[in-house]
């Protein structure tokens, strides 16, 4: 009995510590997720997830992890937890929109709104800072 | 920094690309008009298969007499206009801002190679400054306009370079640079830079000249 | 750097003509000029030239000085730009250096066109820059007189009514001592063709027109000169800007073909008098093409060759070289047909380089070898270059079918002591051709 139960409890800390990935994996964010680009033109664009929407004062997870309904934005669903690169795909289908231009749109777009935040193409894709 | 900024994507973008496009417009028709009421014993003799058949020889590297003679300018001349209209057309940063906010895109030149044709068209400006500068044919004629449309173009690049290679504060150094650029395409029109607008024209006639009445080359 | 201003040369045309002007009269007619005959192509060569140096090289004054301000930008720089600028109320002693700069240190041969990426007709700009020359009364004293003479006589060199009829006459009679059967029909209603020259050939090289008549003579054709004005082909008033007096002269020369209905007008060996009469007497005048069908003799002379018409004892058998004239190379594309007459009448031909159209000029055409004694020692010394040319090619024989070229070639073989002399094409047919009836 006993040697049965490590094993079992070892598989639930596995799938436990897997539910809960989408609630703490972003305090090891450092750069946005380019795993949906084939080809990497650039550096990852530079982005602390927490330190981002703590700065920023953003506490909806909608204000950038949007749906989308007949085709178009949706505000009000919550996709957070879905790699964007789900629905943005690299090369878009005519009327969609690209991963590229999503993530351009989404933080040049915002900053720009704000007047806040980096708009330049060095000011995001750049090393780590250390 | 960042107002200016929006203001140098927003606005100003659309005053430059406006002045450049309106602008040249209006000086190809004006020009046109004028040719037509004033040259018009000469006008009568373009002809177009001449200077199609002179523009391909001036169009060619050490085609025409002029590049033979002179082949370091000639050589210069070339790559400098090649990546001139190459760089800013293909170059990933542009494609992207046009992508992100009007939706179009297009085939982009790899970062690198646009990066070192950028180096050679900064490269290039400086020898023709230094040109204007010391070689005595140059410096007779050069004026501060000349001065100033080589600076222009060799300071929109030099920021472009300095900007994608994260040298100095990267939202000065580009907004600088797209200032730079809006300003090099509103000249374009009303500068000795028209002569981008009207070399094929200048070119076509005397060639015509040539081809139609002279019967001989002008290359 | 040194610029027209530190050569002025004293001409008494010159000087009285800018004694007159004052800043507010050069800008009334300065803006004259350019509202009323100045188009898209002035605007567009000055505005356009990005001032890249590069048609340095196309100057034989440049070549032959290596100094700036001989290239062709640099004329324009230090003339036509100066006035756009000011909008033309300049000090008049600017417009003394742009008489001497457009007028005796620009040839209009045009060849730095092939050296401008732009196309800008530096000669056409250097015209305009005559034209308000002459409008200004600042013209260089010796061509101004040709003009006069051209308004006054209908030829350029002062030869009356009476002179010129006698003169073909006397040639006629020179000539039947050789070739009794020749002629030289006057007014000869329906002729195949008119035969026209310079005024310096009856005033100082009637050998040509003896010449001429000898190989029309020997080759039976039906042909004719006119005795009243209108004969004279050669148009100075073109050169000092006076285009009104230029249009008069073309006028009164396709009329003169008209008047005796002849099929075309053939021209002798002159470059800027087949200029005048097929590029540019015909569009002052409002004609796309000239009125009256017309060659020039280095094609006439290649036509007579070909239907076998001109018969040669034996070829030339000192070596040749060939001068291509801007006029009819430039001009009127003869550069082959030059080059298989010269092959017909000699043993060898060693070309110079460049040649053809991309050749040196002679420095005495547009206009410059007539201003005259005060600028001759410039055009000389202006034109080392083309004596380094000639020298190169190791021959004593130079053929050169144009007027001007010969005067200006003349001057530089004496100068550099080349040790060659010149030749007319018609020169070496007469020389050569089979005489029978030649006693």
């Amino acid at each position: 009995m006993k040697q049965r139960t490590i094993p079992f409890a070892l598989a639930a800390l596995v799938v436990a510590c897997f539910l809960a990935m989408p609630a703490l994996g972003q305090q090891d964010m450092k750069t946005i997720p380019d795993e949906g680009f084939k080809t990497k033109t650039r550096l990852p664009a530079v982005f602390n997830h927490d330190e981002h929407n703590e700065k920023a004062g953003i506490a909806e997870c909608t204000a950038c992890h949007h749906g989308e309904k007949d085709g178009k934005r949706d505000p009000e669903a919550d996709t957070s937890g879905i790699p964007c690169s789900d629905c943005h795909s690299a090369v878009a289908k005519p009327g969609r929109t690209s991963l590229m231009r999503a993530f351009h749109k989404q933080c040049m777009g915002c900053h720009m709104d704000q007047k806040k935040g980096p708009v330049t193409c060095g000011d995001c894709h750049k090393p780590l800072p250390k | 920094m960042h107002a200016l900024y929006d203001l140098a994507v927003g606005p100003l973008a659309w005053l430059a690309f406006g002045v450049f496009i309106i602008g040249s417009i209006y000086r190809l028709l004006a020009m046109r008009a004028l040719a037509l009421k004033k040259d018009g014993a000469f006008m009568t003799y373009i002809s177009w298969p001449h200077a199609i058949k002179s523009l391909v020889h001036w169009f060619t590297p050490f085609g025409a007499l002029g590049w033979k003679e002179n082949p370091g300018v000639t050589i210069a001349t070339f790559v400098f206009h090649i990546c001139l209209f190459l760089v800013p057309i293909f170059l990933m940063g542009h494609i992207v801002l046009f992508d992100t906010f009007r939706g179009w895109s297009w085939p982009a030149l790899p970062d690198g190679v646009a990066d070192a044709l950028a180096i050679v068209v900064v490269l290039i400006c400086a020898y023709f400054l230094w040109r204007r500068l010391s070689v005595p044919e140059v410096r007779f004629l050069t004026t501060p306009q000349d001065v100033f449309v080589v600076s222009l173009v060799g300071l929109t690049f030099l920021t472009g370079v300095l900007a994608y290679h994260r040298i100095g504060d990267n939202l000065v150094l580009t907004t600088l640079h797209i200032l730079c650029g809006e300003a090099m395409l509103a000249a374009i029109p009303f500068t000795r830079l028209s002569h981008m607008l009207f070399a094929v024209f200048s070119r076509g006639y005397i060639a015509s000249e040539f081809g139609s009445v002279r019967f001989a080359k002008d290359w | 750097m040194s610029t027209i201003a530190d050569r002025l040369i004293e001409d008494a045309g010159l000087r009285a003509g800018v004694s007159r002007l004052t800043p507010e009269k050069i800008e009334k007619v300065f803006k004259e000029l350019i509202a009323g005959e100045c188009g898209a192509r002035l605007k567009t060569y000055l505005e356009t030239c990005v001032h890249c140096g590069m048609c340095a090289k196309a100057c034989h004054y440049y070549m032959s000085h290596k100094d700036p301000s001989y290239m062709p930008a640099a004329k324009v720089t230090q003339t036509m730009a100066k006035l756009m600028a000011a909008g033309g109320k300049v000090d008049p002693k600017l417009i003394y250096e742009c008489a001497q700069v457009s007028y005796t240190e620009c040839n209009l041969c045009r060849r730095c066109i092939h050296y401008c990426p732009l196309g800008i007709d530096t000669g056409y700009i250097m015209s305009v820059v005559r034209r308000l020359c002459h409008k200004l009364g600042c013209t260089p004293q010796y061509i101004q007189d040709t003009a006069h003479s051209h308004s006054a006589t209908m030829n350029q060199m002062w030869v009356k009514d009476d002179e010129w009829p006698d003169t073909l006459q006397w040639q006629e009679e020179e000539a039947r001592d050789e070739f009794p059967g020749l002629r030289i029909p006057l007014d000869l209603e329906g002729a195949d063709f008119m035969y026209s020259v310079i005024a310096p050939e009856p005033k100082f090289r009637t050998q040509l027109i003896y010449q001429a008549a000898a190989i029309f003579n020997a080759a039976g054709l039906n042909w004719t000169m006119p005795s009243m004005p209108g004969w004279d082909n050669s148009n100075m008033a073109m050169f000092s800007g006076d285009s009104e007096i230029m249009g008069r002269v073309e006028r009164a020369h396709y009329e003169m073909a008209q008047k005796l209905r002849v099929k075309r007008i053939v021209m002798g060996e002159c470059g800027h008098a087949f200029r005048a009469v097929y590029d540019v007497g015909n569009r002052w005048l409002g004609w796309k093409w000239t009125p009256v069908p017309m060659v020039h003799s280095i094609e006439f002379f290649w036509e007579l060759i070909q239907q076998g018409r001109i018969k040669i004892t034996h070829k030339y058998a000192d070596p040749v070289t060939i001068h291509d004239p801007c006029n009819v190379i430039r001009g009127r594309g003869l550069m082959d047909k030059l080059r298989e007459v010269t092959h017909f009448l000699c043993e060898e031909v060693v070309e110079m380089h460049p040649n053809r159209e991309h050749n040196y000029c002679c420095c005495a055409g547009g206009g410059v070898i007539n201003c005259g004694p005060p600028f001759k020692n410039v055009r000389v010394a202006g034109n080392s270059i083309k004596a380094e040319q000639l020298k190169a090619t190791g021959v004593h024989t130079l053929v050169a079918p144009c007027h001007n070229c010969h005067g200006g070639l003349e001057d530089i073989i004496s100068k550099y002591e080349l040790g060659m002399h010149t030749k007319f094409l018609g020169d070496l047919i007469y020389e050569l051709m089979e005489k029978p009836e030649a006693e």
